[in-house]
């Protein structure tokens, strides 16, 4: 699949930010664009990780804080499958709905990729460890998402999950590889550069929107002051469980709220 | 179940479908594929090939509605990480056909008043029933409507489409191949997985029975009027099909000669096959076929 075939241009030399809006949306959210950004990065890699015989023995508590961290993630990626596959049926356009397809199956993988590494740290029941470990502010966040979502609210659906929610996960897992096993890291590494393309979409929407309704932008900054303390209460309960110093906590939590601003939304 | 469902993960998705069939494919066919100038050149023909796009289309919003509306009421993981496979799927065949109708000279400006113009509303209204049920996030009923009824009838007209466009049109034929190996997919986890539900649920049978005669109803009042409608045009197409290079014998579907066969002919084999279909599918997961009663 070579979604630059139709365009006369070689791909090397292909940048998709040089079109007219309407042949970048064209262009952009598709399955060729998007079987072209994963292909790179996922063929070989099964499960999302290509390193056999890499796999280290955890320490106990590890392994144990590994585990609560991977099922957070899985609540996080759960909230993004059923937020994005909600999302379809009320999107403005066709572009938006065929990009959002792209990322309902990137977030089916992600939750499957951590699901799977739960089950090589020998965890049998992960649904159950899931429930009986997921963060309460996580999961507020979850239930806020998914009511965005049950009221179609675009924007509000829109700014929480492609804006907060890929940002706030974005910021977690680099923060996250830098430290974990190269199982983990390599896991880490394949979903984050999906994260990239979901938050691009998310500041691409809401920051054409509020070109032309500034008005969008009170409301918006309303739903961030009512998830800001959710998310940064996941972060500290995350970072708690990798061990992270203070110094290292508030530097998460900074980053987080600098992407966010970068939409203007403080 | 779980060991059922480890076949529909979506790293096998990936190797079996975006990494195997579609490989080195742009749009479902091959780079240098293109629609045949006799096709976009006579008026007749390319107005009838827009219309049967057009119904594709239709039909596949539906499916991507309804597969991504039923991620949410699914009951375990495995099933949300099938459908998020389907959801693409479908995203992906929205895609290819809407391509094809820029391919045919629908401008992308005049793209949504050219559906509306086309679609059949009795395909619309297959659509309604459907998604009324995805709304109410019936799992069953959906599942059964979407991925042994929808998918059932559009993996055969596939089928149908596919037969009749090999030698004349091997681009579209190449573009239906896609989908019918998706399609496939499709209904076999409807059948596997909705078989355990139907015997654990027994009281919904009679709900989605009715579902089902309903979308027969809309289904069959559809084949009607597109045969109706595309008489014409399908004369034109043998015609053309057979000055075709590799033309000679014609392509056979269920015993039919697509080079020969008239409207009544065509649409007779494709009911038949269809409704086989879903008898054959509805009994495998404990369900009885309704017959509509047609007006």
């Amino acid at each position: 699949m070579n979604p630059t075939s139709d365009l006369g241009s070689e791909p090397d030399d292909f940048d998709p930010h040089e079109l007219e809006p309407g042949d970048f949306r064209d262009e952009v959210y598709s399955f060729e664009f998007w079987f072209q950004a994963v292909d790179g990065y996922l063929r070989d890699r099964p499960y999302g990780h290509s390193v056999p015989g890499r796999e280290v023995t955890l320490e106990p508590s590890r392994r144990e804080a590994l585990i609560t961290t991977l099922c957070n993630y899985c609540v996080g990626e759960t909230a993004a499958l059923e937020g994005a596959s909600g999302m379809i049926e009320f999107a403005p356009n066709r572009h938006a709905k065929i990009f959002l397809a792209t990322q309902v199956v990137d977030e089916a993988r992600h939750l499957e990729v951590f699901l799977h590494r739960l089950a090589d740290l020998g965890v049998e029941d992960p649904e159950a460890e899931i429930v009986a470990r997921a963060n309460p502010s996580l999961v507020r966040f979850k239930e806020r998402l998914l009511e965005f979502v049950a009221g179609r609210d675009w924007d509000a659906a829109v700014f929480a999950q492609n804006v907060v929610l890929e940002t706030m996960e974005n910021t977690a897992f680099r923060a996250h590889e830098t430290t974990a096993d190269p199982v983990t890291a390599e896991v880490l590494d394949g979903v984050i550069k999906d994260e990239r393309r979901h938050l691009g979409f998310g500041e691409n929407d809401l920051g054409a929107r509020l070109m032309r309704e500034p008005g969008v932008r009170s409301r918006l900054t309303e739903i961030r002051a009512e998830l800001d303390p959710l998310v940064l209460g996941t972060f500290e309960a995350a970072m708690g469980d990798l061990g992270a110093d203070t110094a290292r906590r508030e530097a998460l939590g900074r980053e987080y709220l600098t992407a966010i601003e970068r939409l203007g939304l403080a | 179940m779980s060991d059922f469902l480890n076949a529909y993960s979506i790293q096998r998705w990936l190797e079996l479908c975006p990494q195997g069939y579609l490989e080195d494919t742009v749009y479902g066919h091959g780079a240098t594929e293109h629609e045949p100038e006799p096709l976009v050149e006579d008026e007749t023909l390319r107005e009838e090939a827009i219309r049967s796009t057009v119904q594709l289309v239709v039909g596949e919003r539906a499916a991507l509605a309804a597969s991504s509306g039923l991620v949410n009421a699914a009951p375990d993981y495995p099933s949300k990480r099938f459908l998020a496979t389907q959801t693409l799927d479908e995203a992906r065949h929205v895609e290819i056909f809407t391509q094809r109708l820029y391919d045919l000279g629908v401008k992308k400006d005049d793209l949504e008043s050219t559906i509306d113009h086309f679609a059949n509303p009795n395909l619309v209204k297959f659509a309604e029933v459907l998604l009324e049920k995805v709304d109410n996030k019936d799992f069953v009923a959906g599942v059964v409507g979407q991925n042994i009824v929808l998918e059932g009838m559009a993996f055969t007209v596939f089928e149908m489409m596919e037969a009749g466009n090999r030698q004349a049109n091997p681009k579209f034929a190449h573009t239906l191949a896609g989908t019918i190996a998706d399609e496939r997919r499709h209904v076999g986890f409807g059948e596997n997985r909705i078989g355990s539900l139907i015997k654990q649920y027994p009281e919904k049978k009679p709900e989605i029975e009715q579902m089902q005669k309903e979308m027969a109803y809309h289904m069959l009042n559809t084949f009607s009027s597109s045969f109706r409608q595309g008489s014409a045009a399908m004369d034109a197409a043998q015609s053309m099909a057979a000055q075709s290079d590799g033309a000679g014998e014609g392509a056979e579907w269920q015993g039919v000669n697509m080079a020969t066969a008239g409207p009544e002919e065509l649409q007779g084999a494709l009911e038949n096959t269809v409704i086989n279909e879903f008898k054959t599918r509805l009994a495998r997961i404990g369900l009885e076929y309704q017959a509509p009663v047609m007006s």
